[in-house]
Formats: structure tokens, C-alpha cells, sequence
């Protein structure tokens, strides 16, 4: 297939896919493994579910368990409050995790062919879809689930338990334990960079993530296929020097994440964390998940210093630290391109990467790939207090309610899905706004980098000696300084007016 | 060498500001003409827009206030004032090339030649405008003419002047064969020759049409550039575009202006306004060198070149060989070897025949029979038997003329010499045959080889000299070593290619063992003996396939392919016209030595363009985070944290327009001029820039806004 | 009419079999599979590890349960989740004073328990926390007299 063709094949596949998962989550209400009958999705929910999972994004304008989770002897269901039935979480969400991290993967690999020497075409979408599930996502999703499940993450069909509570002698309280199909979709989840949980709160709930070992394994296996993914880059090209700029560039900036984190104190268990993980984890963890565009949860972002929301923003806005699976290598791979563009620039040469000369073409493509994301990310940040939208469900404008609505496009741009809004911003303008802004934020850069990539077939390869050496730690460095300066150009100001003006107000006021 | 050319090209200081020069650059101003330069454009509207807030601030409510009347004024005069500079730098570019285009057009001025018509057989001079000449016509050349268009000669030999062209004050002679190029003149004799080129093809005229054209079509690394600036341009439109959106939605009350201010900063104003006259000057600048390009792109290709292909002979060494020793086979002693030298050289005009007389004048072997040189009989060289010499006939007393006249008078006796045919000339008894040439060529024609001939040479070969074998009536007497004599610098002109990463390769037709030796002096890694003009085109084509980027140099018609396909290929002037027409530059000096200043010209050229875009947008990024900071620290108190160099938002906005817009006339002297540099390899190269327009880039701004607004605050 | 049809098979068709293939396999196969060796190997984390106070079940060891009498600890409720099932030892601890006078259990005797359920030390990242369940069950088994309502 040239780029064109896999690119389609991918995306008519996706739509597909979506438009299954659309008819599972609006009619939910009347199909089977739905014990505790929640009715089906809105069509502006349910549509921007869809697009949410199947563009690897994952960000939630739900609550898995509808609003149980706010009453802890919750006996019944709130009318008007959505929750997912137990086929929905798996037809739908898991399924479309599933699927999506499949895409991300033979996206980033048709990538790569481009790049390496007599390639042909990209590849055929449909196999290397079929082998990504089938000789990757299920193999480990499988063994890590059971893991999941040995650590106390339940996995069940039947309904919600309810019991008398310990107390009830005294107080004839009951109790609902929310329990269900959970390890197998976590398992996905975090291995797919997903990010979307089976409870509103995410990995933050108990059953979700019931100890620090079952945290620290979520971790690991956050960061498994985008690190490989930068191996599986100089492997393929068969230069393994290469993957050196990806894998040192990407894990400095992840470094750079940790530093911006942790720098204003330790932290501490505080509201809005879990005693379970303590200070740590739970910021590492948010440093993590937005390092790799997963989004997962194992805290409540408004209980975080504004500093670690500042490196949440910055794994955000540059996407390859190292990023979701997939897209963080050809996010990489674009600002290396730049990169060696601006070197060559510099040193009176003209640029050359593997061999090949990048082109003014080239430059073009990768510019618009990086171009789309401030322009999806701050018009509809503006949009959405323009409108009033954000006042309807308020948030104020002030630096707290700024931070909360950047975050939340920033997140749906970069196909994270971490947010501080939550079942709060169902409504149709943020369910609509964050439905294309996701669409747009993983098929157009998808759709560049692909022609980028196809566009290196059968390109004449330069033996020279006398270019730029990408596979040196120098080079590696300013990779990122180039990087930085790009994302700082860009969102600084936006920046300033949230996490930044939030910490010197924090400061000025106390936290 | 300060010649009438390199006065024409230079453009006098004096009249650098000339008014009409201002009054084209206020005539750019209007916002049609400005299309070409969207970033000025964008600069311009903005002017608009801050002028009407000047005018009318009651019709931006929220975003303007009428306090601030003033203030507008002057942020709308600066603008104004950013957009004048990038358009009087436009106009000076282009003033400086149309003076190139005016001078250049001179030497091709309208001359009337001398059109031969050839009706019914007998032939009729035309006087016919110069212009009118097409491909073929011929022409005739008198005493005192000027060339009127590019030509071959047919018939007649001629001495012509091409100093105005090279600047060699030197006459040339023209026989048969020779081109003449147009603009020379003749100082003697007649010449007849065929025209070859259109009034409008010929170099001069490729140049003008160049310089002239003002839609010179982009290189590709002005086109990747150009992608920077709009992808830089975009961003911040979007940028500001949002902080707008934000500023108003969140009720932070920024002034329009200082928005508007902000944004103008940002754009790349810089690289934007010296963009086409960097492209303009690395062409002006190879013209100082008196090459011709036929397109800017050569220029820049140049700049990228992996292998060069070096001339041994003219590029490494001096020209030809210097003889420097004698070496007498036994029976005969070194004055023998040296006045047997001194006699077979006496018609040789070549630089190495000279060499030998000097040598042999010198050691004091001046012959007597000197005074019958005058009546000896002439062999010729031919490049058959690679030999030549002389054969005197018996008599003495004529005393020899200072200088040996012209070569025309000497060759009067001249006749082929064919050793080969068996017997060859009979020699007399009074008569005297002396013949010198290449060792193997020699040891063809003697009776018998002396025992420690081959011995002899291959030393000499091995030492990287050359043997000149020498025998005198059929019978080897000696040998003559003659040593290349290298080029000053040439060591380090090929130490500063290898720097850079660039291969040289050194073309040559000694044999192996000299080719090496010569190659080793130099520090050349590759070279190619034995060369025929066939293997420049097999090289060129071997690095090509491998996808290198070529430059050579050529001058034969045998060149000409090999020309046509390197990615550089420098014709000499002195060289045939197919090797003119194939290559894309032509050095009018002749000098094949020039290659490699080329190469370091297109470097300098499209490092003059890196350094002068990193600088621009090091300032941009300066300026974003001297601006930035101020104008949140006035809107939101507490973010006054990040104000660090202290500044009143006002003047802090006034001072960075300043700096802004009076950068762009600081650097025109540098986009003229180019950068210099070291040569090194390209981490190195990359690393300097970043250090001196990086980092400079960010240093200067911040510097220069903090004065600014210190000079302003004090008015 | 012609080309529609086979463009349909030729582009569209293996995409609609490719998503009601993968929509079967990782929606359905997948989690049906996991669940049934779940059950079979692990049922008792599979089921939301649930506590068993005489043999009655009472709630689950990872879910906060509420206790609002004195005589319990008692869980946080300001945590992420809203059911964070453990609290700091220093949150133990701070409601020795509380139970200790509502149930008169000394307070050396609080103390020791608390210890005993102490867990989670990860190196030097992880604090020490107390599960609030599985402490106030082992209240009630160790102390019979002070909790007799809850036998």
C-alpha cells in the first residue's frame, strides 16, 4: 500500500470500528451484561465516546459506575446519570483500546518503512493490524490481566454486590461493591496507552489499582510499547544507532517532566491522593501518563502541585516524551527532522537525515503536523469561554478555571485523556468541541507523517560522510533543546496565565 | 590587479543612498508591491490597525484606550519605519544589482562588427550592429576591433586583449581553433571567425539577465527557508490570535497595541527583510572573484559538495614542471646532459622548455653551438612520439638574438619529425640531432640503452618528479629530472576541504608512482593517474550514483560531458566553448585553482543565510521572552515575578519595536559581506553559529531593549 | 451502480469484516476467556476480594467502607476515589485517643494493632498505611467485649 492507500484503510477500519462502538453505547439500555440497567449513551456522548477511544485519547465525560462512586452505600441508580454497562465496557471501550493501540502501532511502523532502504510500499494495513493484536496487544494484555487479577483487580460478570456494611448492626447501612469485567480492560488500557478507566476515578479507584505493586506494574506497563517502539525504529532501518536521538531524547525530556515535577517540594500524601501510593507515586505516575499520552489517573489532578500539572502540559504539548505508542515515534521522528533541518541550516549544509535529503516538501509536512496541534488546542480554549460554555458549567475566569479548560483541549489534542473536568463537561459543546479536536488531533498528524514517510520511498540515499551525526549524545541534546524552544514558543503565554499564575497565586496565598 | 572590471563591479559607498534608491524604497511601500514579502505585509496592516487605534481609539472598545493616543502614534511609526528598512534593503539589493547589470552590460556594448557575406562566391564585409549576429555568421577581425559576440577563430593568428574581461594584462594569442570572447579586443592582425553564440546566450548576457531579473527563481535552500518564516509566522499569528481570544475572554485587558507590538517582534522581520539580499550578494560576491554563474543555484550546490575532482596540473601545481637537475649516463658529464638540454629547449616555448634553458644558463652549460640555433631545423612535438628537438646543421658564427623572436620566426624551418619511420631524418656528418622526451619515448629511438636507464627514472618516478630522457644523435646521454612545483597554500587549501568533509580527488596524467607521490605531498587520499579526459566523466559519474554532489573543473571540448554532469562544473575561460556551454560557471581568470574557493563561497553563502535566520529568530525568541513577561506582569500582579529585567510595559514595547526594526539596516553590512569561517566539520560549524548567532541572538536583545528603554526613559 | 458494488468489495468490505472480526475478538473472546480463568484460578480476587466477618460478607478489603461510630477507625474522605480503603499509621494513630475513651481498649493495646496491620513500606517511596476494614474487623475479633452489638 502507498501511504495514501494505508492511510485510508486505516481510518475507514477505524470508523468502522467506531461506528460499532457508537451502537453499543447508545443502545446499551436494551442489549444483554447490563445487570444494573443503565440506560443507552446521549448520541453527543455516545459520539464523542467513539472518537474519544478509537483515537486512543480515552478522555471520559462519564463515570463508569454512574454516580455510585459518590455514595458509598450507593443502592440504586440516579436517573440522567451515565454509566457503561458491562457489554459496553467491553464492546465498547475495551474493544476500541483494543483496536486504536493497534493503529498507533502499524501507523508508526508504515512510518518507518518509508525510512528504510529499498522498501517498496508502507506495508498492508490489514496485516500488520491483525499481527499487532494478535502477536502483540493479546499475548501480554493476557498475562498482564491475570497479574491484574492476582494483585485483586476484579474480573467478573455479575452485577454490582451489595451488603450490609460492618456497622449496619448499628445503623443498617449497606454497602455496593462495584465490581466487573475490570483486569482485562485495565490490562489494555495501560499497555495501549489508553488511559480510559472502568471507574470515573480512574486507576486512583481501589479495584482499579489495588496496591503499589499493581501501581508500579501500570507504570511499567505505560512506558513498554512506546520504549520498544524507539528500538523497534532502529531495528527495522537496520541502523540500531539510530534509535539512540529517539530513545535519549525522549527519556530527557522525561527526565526534564520529573524535574518540573518534583522540583517545588517532595511531595506528600495530600488530598486528593490515595494513602496507598503516598506522595510519590502518585506524582510520578501523572508525570508518567502524560509522558506516554496514556491518561490514566492514580490521583485527582486538583490535589496536584501546579507544577506537576505544568509537566503533565509539557509531555502533553510535545507528545514524544516518548509519547503514545506509535505516534510518539513518528512525533519524534518529525522533530528530528526538523532538528537536522535547522542544523543543516546553521552549518551551511544542506540537510540530510539517514541519508536521505529532506526536501522543502519535507519541511512543509512537518510543519503543518506540528502546526495543528496549538491551533486545535487554543481556538476551541477560547471557544469555550466565548461561548459561555464554561461558565454553564462553572468554571470560572480565573488562572484555576483557565488551567482546567486548557488541560482539558491540551488532553484531547495530544489524544491523552487525563482531565480535570470529568463527567462534568458532558454537555453537547465540550462532548462535540473534544470529539473533533480528538478526530482531528490523531488522523491529520497520522495522515502527514504517513505521506512524510511514503514520501521517502525510493528516495536516493547519500553516502556522504561530511552531514550531521543523529546517532550522538550532542545531537541528541539539541534534539531537545529544539524541541523545548518549539513547545515554550508556542504555549508559554498559556502556560503563564494557568499552572504558572496558579503557583505564584498558591504562593502568594498559600496553597 | 585593481582592473577596470573590478572597479565596474564594486558599487562606490557614495552612491550607496542615492535618492532615487529612497524614493524606490517609499514606492515598495505600497502594500501591492509588498506582496512578495508577507511578513512585511503583515507588518504593514498592523501599522494600519495601530494607526486608526491612534486616530479613533473610541472604536476598539476593550482594546485600546484613549489615553494611550500618543503611544499609538509612535508604535504605528515604528512599524512604518520596520517595513521603510525592509524595503530601502529590497531597493539597495537591487540598485547594487542593476550597477552590476549597467557595468556588465558595457563590455557587451553595441559595436558595429564586421559581418562577412558570402554572395555568389565572393565575399563582402557588412557593417552589422552586434545584436544582430546569430549562430554561425562570420565575422572579421581587424587591428584595433572589438569582439563583438563570442567566437571561434577560422583563420589567421592574432595577439587580443582580454585584460577587460580577466583582468591578465597579458595579450593572448588567437589562432585557428581559439575563442575570442566578446568585449576583447584585437591588438594585432586580422582574425576571421565563425560567431557561436546569440547576442542574448552569451555568459555575460546569462549574468545580466540574473542579476537584472527580480523573480529570480528560488534555490531550494532559500525555498526551505522561506518554509521556516511561514511556519514561524504561522505560529505566532496563532499565538497572538489566542492571546487576544484569552486576553479578552478572561477579562485581562491587554492593550491592542502591545498585542499588535508583541506580534511584530515575534515575526521573523530580520531574516524576512535580508532574505533576497543575501541571495543577491553570494552571487556578487563570486563575480569579485571573476567567475560567472549562469544561476544562483550552482552557487549554493557548490556549497554542498561531497567529492571534488582536482587538476593536478593548475590546481596543485604551478603548471608544469621545473627541471632541476641533470643526470649524465656514463661516458658523458652533467654539462653534456645540460647543453644538449639547452639546445633541444631553444624552440620549446612551453614553461617547461624555459625551465631547462634556466637551469642549463645557470649550471653555466650554454653551448656553442648556440650561434647556429638560428638555421637548425625544427622537430616539433607531437603528441604521437611524445618527443621534440632540434637538428643543427654545421654552422658557427652567427651570434644568437637576445630573445629568440617570435615564435613564428623560429618555427620557420619547422617540419614533422617521425622517428618511428624507419631511419628517420639522415643525419649528416656535420650535423648535430638532439631529442628530448618522455624516458620510454626516447628509448625507442636510441641505438643502445645504457645500463642504468630504467633504474634512473624509476627513481626519479618514485621521488614524485618526472624524467625527461635526452639523447643526442640517436644515443642517451641523460636524463633531466623536472619537479612539480606545488602551489603556495595548496596544503592547506586541501587540508580545509578535508575539514569540511569534502573528498578531493586528484586527477593527473603522470604515471602512478608520481600521481602518488604528489597526492601524499599534498595529503590527497585519492587520486587518478594516467587520467584521459574520459575518466573525469567515469568519476563524476561513480560519485554520482552513490549520490555525492560533484565539482570540477575543465576546459577541453573532452571535458565538456563530464562538465555537463557534475553538479559544479567551472569551465576556464581559456577553455573551448562546448566546455563553457556545459558547465554552469566560468572563471574568467582561468585559473583551475578557483574550484575550490567556490566551493567555500557556496558554503559561505548558505551559512551566511543560516546565521543570519538563527540570528533573527534567536532575537524573535529573546524578544518573546523580554515582551512576554512585562505584559503579564502589567496585566496579572502576580506574575510580576517574571518581569526580570524590570521594564515599564510601555516603554518596553517602544524599546523592543526599536531594536526590532533598527536591526534589520545593522545586519545589511553582514548579509552583503557573508559570515567568515573556519573550515570544520558540520557539528563544529553548527556549534560555533549556534554559540555566536545563537546564543548572541538571545544575549544582544535583551542588552539592547534594557538600553533602549533606559535612552527612552531619560528623554 | 457496478463500480459502487466493487468498490465496496475491494475497499470497504475488508474493513467492515476486519471491524466485526476485531469487535468479537477483543470485546468479546478476550474478556470472556480472562474472566473464566479468573474465576476459575483466582475467584476470590476476581470477585472484589471480599471480607467475611462470621462467615457473612461484609464488604471488600479494597474498598473504604463507611464507619461513623466512635468506637472504629474510620477512613479518609477526601481522597481521589472517594473510597480509599487505607489511612496514614499517623491518621491511625491520631484516633487511638478517640476509640481508646469510647470503647476503654488502652491505648498501648490500639497501638500494637495498628502496628500489626501496618503494611505497604515500598523502599524508601511508599508510607506505611493501615487498611481501615481490616483493622476494625480485627478490633472486633480481638476485643469481643468492647464490640459484643457486632458479633
Amino acid at each position: 500500500m502507498d501511504w495514501k492507500e494505508y492511510f485510508l484503510a486505516a481510518l475507514i477500519v477505524n470508523i468502522f470500528q467506531m461506528a460499532l462502538a457508537f451502537v453499543i453505547f447508545a443502545f446499551q439500555g436494551v442489549l444483554p451484561l447490563n445487570p444494573q440497567g443503565f440506560p443507552g449513551l446521549s448520541w453527543d456522548l455516545a459520539f464523542m465516546q467513539v472518537i474519544s477511544f478509537g483515537t486512543n485519547t480515552n478522555l471520559q465525560h462519564y463515570n463508569g459506575e454512574g454516580n455510585c462512586v459518590q455514595l458509598p452505600n450507593c443502592a440504586a441508580l440516579t436517573p440522567g446519570v451515565p454509566g457503561l454497562s458491562y457489554l459496553s465496557q467491553m464492546m465498547a471501550v475495551q474493544f476500541l483500546q483494543f483496536t486504536s493501540a493497534a493503529t498507533g502501532i502499524c501507523a508508526a511502523v508504515a512510518m518507518i518503512r518509508g525510512f528504510v532502504a529499498h522498501s517498496k510500499d508502507l506495508g498492508n494495513f490489514y496485516v500488520d493490524f491483525t499481527r499487532s493484536l494478535t502477536r502483540i496487544l493479546f499475548p501480554l494484555c493476557f498475562v498482564a490481566s491475570l497479574v491484574f487479577v492476582g494483585l485483586g483487580v476484579p474480573q467478573t460478570l455479575t452485577g454490582y454486590q451489595v451488603f450490609f456494611t460492618v456497622e449496619s448492626a448499628a445503623t443498617r447501612a449497606t454497602q455496593t461493591i462495584l465490581v466487573g469485567p475490570v483486569a482485562s480492560l485495565v490490562s489494555i488500557m495501560q499497555l495501549g496507552t489508553n488511559g480510559g478507566g472502568y471507574y470515573g476515578a480512574n486507576s486512583a479507584y481501589p479495584f482499579q489499582n489495588p496496591n503499589p505493586a499493581s501501581d508500579i506494574f501500570q507504570i511499567f506497563l505505560m512506558l513498554l510499547i512506546p520504549t520498544t517502539l524507539c528500538f523497534v525504529f532502529g531495528q527495522l532501518i537496520g541502523k540500531k544507532r539510530e534509535t539512540r536521538p529517539i530513545l535519549w531524547g525522549a527519556y530527557a525530556l522525561f527526565a526534564l517532566d520529573l524535574l518540573i515535577a518534583f522540583t517545588p517540594n517532595f511531595p506528600v500524601v495530600g488530598p486528593g491522593m490515595e494513602v496507598r501510593f503516598g506522595g510519590f507515586f502518585s506524582v510520578f505516575w501523572t508525570v508518567v501518563t502524560t509522558a506516554v499520552t496514556t491518561g490514566s489517573v492514580n490521583a485527582s489532578l486538583s490535589g496536584l502541585n501546579p507544577f506537576v500539572i505544568l509537566s503533565a502540559f509539557n509531555g502533553m504539548l510535545i507528545q514524544a516524551t516518548p509519547g503514545g505508542k506509535g505516534v510518539g515515534v513518528m512525533y519524534m521522528v518529525m522533530f528530528i527532522i526538523l532538528t537536522v533541518f535547522i542544523v543543516g541550516l546553521m552549518s551551511g549544509r544542506t540537510p540530510e537525515y539517514l541519508g536521505l535529503k529532506i526536501t522543502a516538501r519535507d519541511v512543509k509536512l512537518v510543519m503543518i503536523a506540528f502546526l495543528v496541534h496549538p491551533v486545535i488546542v487554543l481556538v476551541p480554549t477560547v471557544l469555550a469561554y466565548s461561548t459561555g460554555a464554561t461558565s454553564a458549567i462553572g468554571v470560572g475566569p480565573n488562572s484555576i478555571g483557565f488551567t482546567k479548560i486548557f488541560y482539558e483541549f491540551t488532553s484531547a489534542a495530544a489524544n491523552n485523556g487525563s482531565d480535570f473536568l470529568g463527567a462534568s463537561a458532558n454537555t453537547p459543546f465540550f462532548n462535540i468541541s473534544t470529539a473533533i479536536v480528538m478526530f482531528l488531533g490523531r488522523f491529520a498528524p497520522i495522515g502527514l507523517l504517513l505521506s512524510l514517510g511514503g514520501s521517502m520511498i525510493n528516495r536516493k540515499r547519500l553516502t556522504t560522510e561530511a552531514g550531521v551525526r543523529t546517532d550522538s549524545p550532542l545531537f541528541a541534546l539539541i534534539l531537545v533543546g529544539s524541541i523545548l524552544v518549539l513547545a515554550l514558543l508556542t504555549f508559554f503565554p498559556f502556560l503563564a496565565l494557568g499552572p504558572i499564575l496558579e503557583f505564584f497565586q498558591g504562593r502568594m496565598n498559600g496553597f | 590587479m585593481s582592473t577596470r572590471f573590478i572597479k565596474m563591479m564594486s558599487v562606490r559607498r557614495t552612491t550607496l543612498v542615492s535618492r532615487k534608491v529612497l524614493i524606490d524604497s517609499l514606492v515598495r511601500l505600497s502594500p501591492l508591491r509588498l506582496t512578495a514579502n508577507p511578513v512585511m505585509l503583515i507588518v504593514e496592516i498592523t501599522f494600519l490597525i495601530v494607526m486608526a487605534m491612534a486616530l479613533d481609539p473610541e472604536a476598539f472598545p476593550r482594546l485600546a484606550s484613549s489615553s494611550l493616543q500618543i503611544f499609538y502614534l509612535e508604535v504605528a511609526l515604528i512599524l512604518l519605519i520596520t517595513v521603510w528598512f525592509s524595503t530601502l534593503s529590497d531597493s539597495l539589493a537591487e540598485s547594487q544589482a542593476k550597477n552590476t547589470a549597467n557595468s556588465l552590460r558595457r563590455l557587451e556594448m553595441e559595436v558595429s562588427s564586421k559581418k562577412i557575406l558570402i554572395e555568389a562566391g565572393s565575399r563582402r564585409i557588412a557593417l552589422t550592429p552586434s545584436r544582430e549576429l546569430r549562430t554561425g555568421d562570420l565575422i572579421l577581425l581587424e587591428k584595433n576591433d572589438t569582439v563583438p559576440i563570442d567566437a571561434q577563430v577560422l583563420e589567421g593568428i592574432a595577439m587580443v586583449d582580454e585584460s577587460l574581461l580577466t583582468g591578465e594584462s597579458t595579450a593572448v594569442r588567437k589562432a585557428p581553433g581559439d575563442d575570442v570572447i566578446g568585449g576583447s579586443q584585437v591588438l594585432s592582425d586580422t582574425l576571421t571567425a565563425k560567431v557561436t553564440v546569440n547576442p542574448d546566450e552569451t555568459f555575460i548576457n546569462q549574468m545580466i539577465r540574473m542579476v537584472e531579473s527580480s523573480k529570480r527563481p528560488k534555490t531550494p535552500n532559500e525555498q526551505a527557508v522561506t518554509i521556516v518564516l511561514i511556519g514561524l509566522t504561522a505560529i505566532f499569528t496563532i499565538l497572538i490570535g489566542a492571546l487576544l481570544g484569552v486576553s479578552l475572554v478572561l477579562s485581562l485587558a491587554a492593550d491592542l497595541s502591545v498585542l499588535i507590538a508583541l506580534y511584530v517582534c515575534l515575526l521573523p522581520t530580520t531574516i524576512g527583510a535580508l532574505l533576497p539580499s543575501i541571495g543577491l550578494s553570494g552571487i556578487s560576491r563570486l563575480y569579485k572573484e571573476k567567475i560567472v554563474a549562469k544561476s544562483g543555484r550552482a552557487v549554493e550546490t557548490a556549497g554542498d559538495t561531497d567529492v571534488i575532482l582536482l587538476d593536478k596540473t593548475g590546481t596543485i601545481t604551478v603548471g608544469n614542471r621545473q627541471a632541476v637537475e641533470f643526470l649524465p649516463f656514463s661516458g658523458f658529464d652533467e654539462r653534456d646532459v645540460g647543453e644538449a638540454a639547452f639546445l633541444a629547449s631553444w624552440h620549446d616555448d612551453t614553461p617547461e622548455g624555459r625551465s631547462l634553458i634556466r637551469l642549463a644558463y645557470e649550471d653555466g652549460f650554454v653551448p656553442k653551438e648556440m650561434n647556429a640555433l638560428d638555421a637548425s631545423e625544427v622537430y616539433e612535438f607531437s603528441a604521437s612520439t611524445r618527443t621534440s628537438g632540434v637538428k643543427l646543421a654545421g654552422g658557427t658564427g652567427f651570434m644568437l638574438p637576445k630573445s629568440g623572436g617570435t615564435g613564428r620566426e623560429r618555427g620557420r624551418l619547422r617540419r614533422k619529425f617521425e622517428p618511428h619511420v624507419e631511419g628517420g631524418v639522415p643525419i649528416g656528418s656535420d650535423e648535430t640531432e638532439i631529442i628530448k622526451g618522455a624516458p620510454d619515448a626516447i628509448k625507442k629511438i636510441v641505438k643502445s640503452i645504457p645500463a642504468d636507464y630504467d633504474k634512473t627514472v624509476q627513481e626519479i618516478s618514485a621521488a614524485g618528479d618526472t624524467a625527461m630522457a635526452l639523447s643526442r644523435n640517436r644515443e642517451a646521454i641523460g636524463i633531466v629530472r623536472l619537479r612539480d612545483v606545488l602551489k603556495p597554500d595548496i596544503r592547506e587549501k586541501i587540508m580545509a576541504v578535508k575539514v569540511m568533509g569534502i573528498r578531493p580527488v586528484m586527477i593527473t596524467g603522470d604515471q602512478p608512482l608520481t600521481a602518488k607521490s604528489i597526492a601524499a605531498e599534498v595529503g590527497i587520499d585519492e587520486y587518478k593517474p594516467e587520467a584521459k579526459p574520459e575518466d573525469k566523466y567515469d568519476i563524476v559519474k561513480r560519485e554520482q550514483a552513490e549520490m555525492r554532489i560533484v565539482a570540477m573543473i575543465g576546459d577541453g571540448t573532452n571535458d565538456a560531458p563530464a562538465l555537463a554532469m557534475a553538479d559544479v562544473g567551472l569551465a576556464m575561460n581559456s577553455g573551448t566553448q562546448a566546455a563553457k556551454e556545459a558547465a554552469n560557471m566560468v572563471d574568467l581568470e582561468s585559473n583551475p585553482a578557483k574550484i575550490i574557493e567556490v566551493v567555500m563561497l557556496g558554503k559561505q553563502l548558505l551559512m551566511t543565510r543560516g546565521a543570519v535566520t538563527t540570528f533573527s529568530i534567536a532575537n524573535d525568541v529573546a524578544k518573546y521572552f523580554a515582551i512576554m513577561p512585562v505584559l503579564f506582569a502589567s496585566t496579572v500582579p502576580e506574575l510580576k515575578a517574571l518581569n526580570v529585567l524590570g521594564l515599564g510595559l510601555n516603554t518596553a514595547v517602544l524599546s523592543a519595536l526599536i531594536f526590532n526594526a533598527i536591526i534589520i539596516p545593522l545586519l545589511i553590512p553582514l548579509a552583503m559581506r557573508g559570515v567568515t569561517f573556519k573550515p570544520s566539520g558540520t557539528m563544529t560549524l553548527f556549534l560555533k553559529n549556534t554559540m555566536i548567532y545563537g546564543f548572541g541572538g538571545v544575549i544582544v536583545p535583551f542588552v539592547g531593549i534594557k538600553l533602549i528603554d533606559v535612552a527612552i526613559s531619560l528623554l | 451502480m457496478l463500480n459502487l458494488k466493487r468498490e465496496f468489495r475491494q475497499i470497504y468490505g475488508p474493513a467492515v469484516r476486519l471491524a466485526v472480526i476485531s469487535v468479537v475478538l477483543c470485546g468479546l473472546v478476550f474478556p470472556l476467556v480472562i474472566t473464566g480463568i479468573a474465576q476459575v484460578f483466582l475467584p476470590s480476587q476476581a470477585n472484589g476480594s471480599l471480607v467475611q466477618l462470621h462467615g457473612r460478607n461484609v464488604g471488600s478489603s479494597l474498598i473504604a467502607q463507611n464507619f461513623s461510630l466512635p468506637i472504629f477507625f474510620h477512613p479518609r474522605n477526601d481522597s481521589a476515589s472517594g473510597v480509599d480503603p487505607d489511612i496514614t499509621v499517623q491518621d491511625a494513630r491520631s484516633q487511638i485517643p478517640r476509640i481508646s475513651s469510647a470503647t476503654s481498649i488502652s491505648s498501648d493495646m490500639l497501638k500494637q494493632i495498628v502496628n500489626q496491620n501496618e503494611e505497604g513500606t515500598f523502599w524508601i517511596f511508599g508510607n506505611p498505611y493501615v487498611n481501615v476494614l481490616r483493622i476494625n474487623l480485627a478490633l472486633i475479633q480481638t476485643n469481643s467485649s468492647a464490640y459484643r452489638a457486632f458479633q
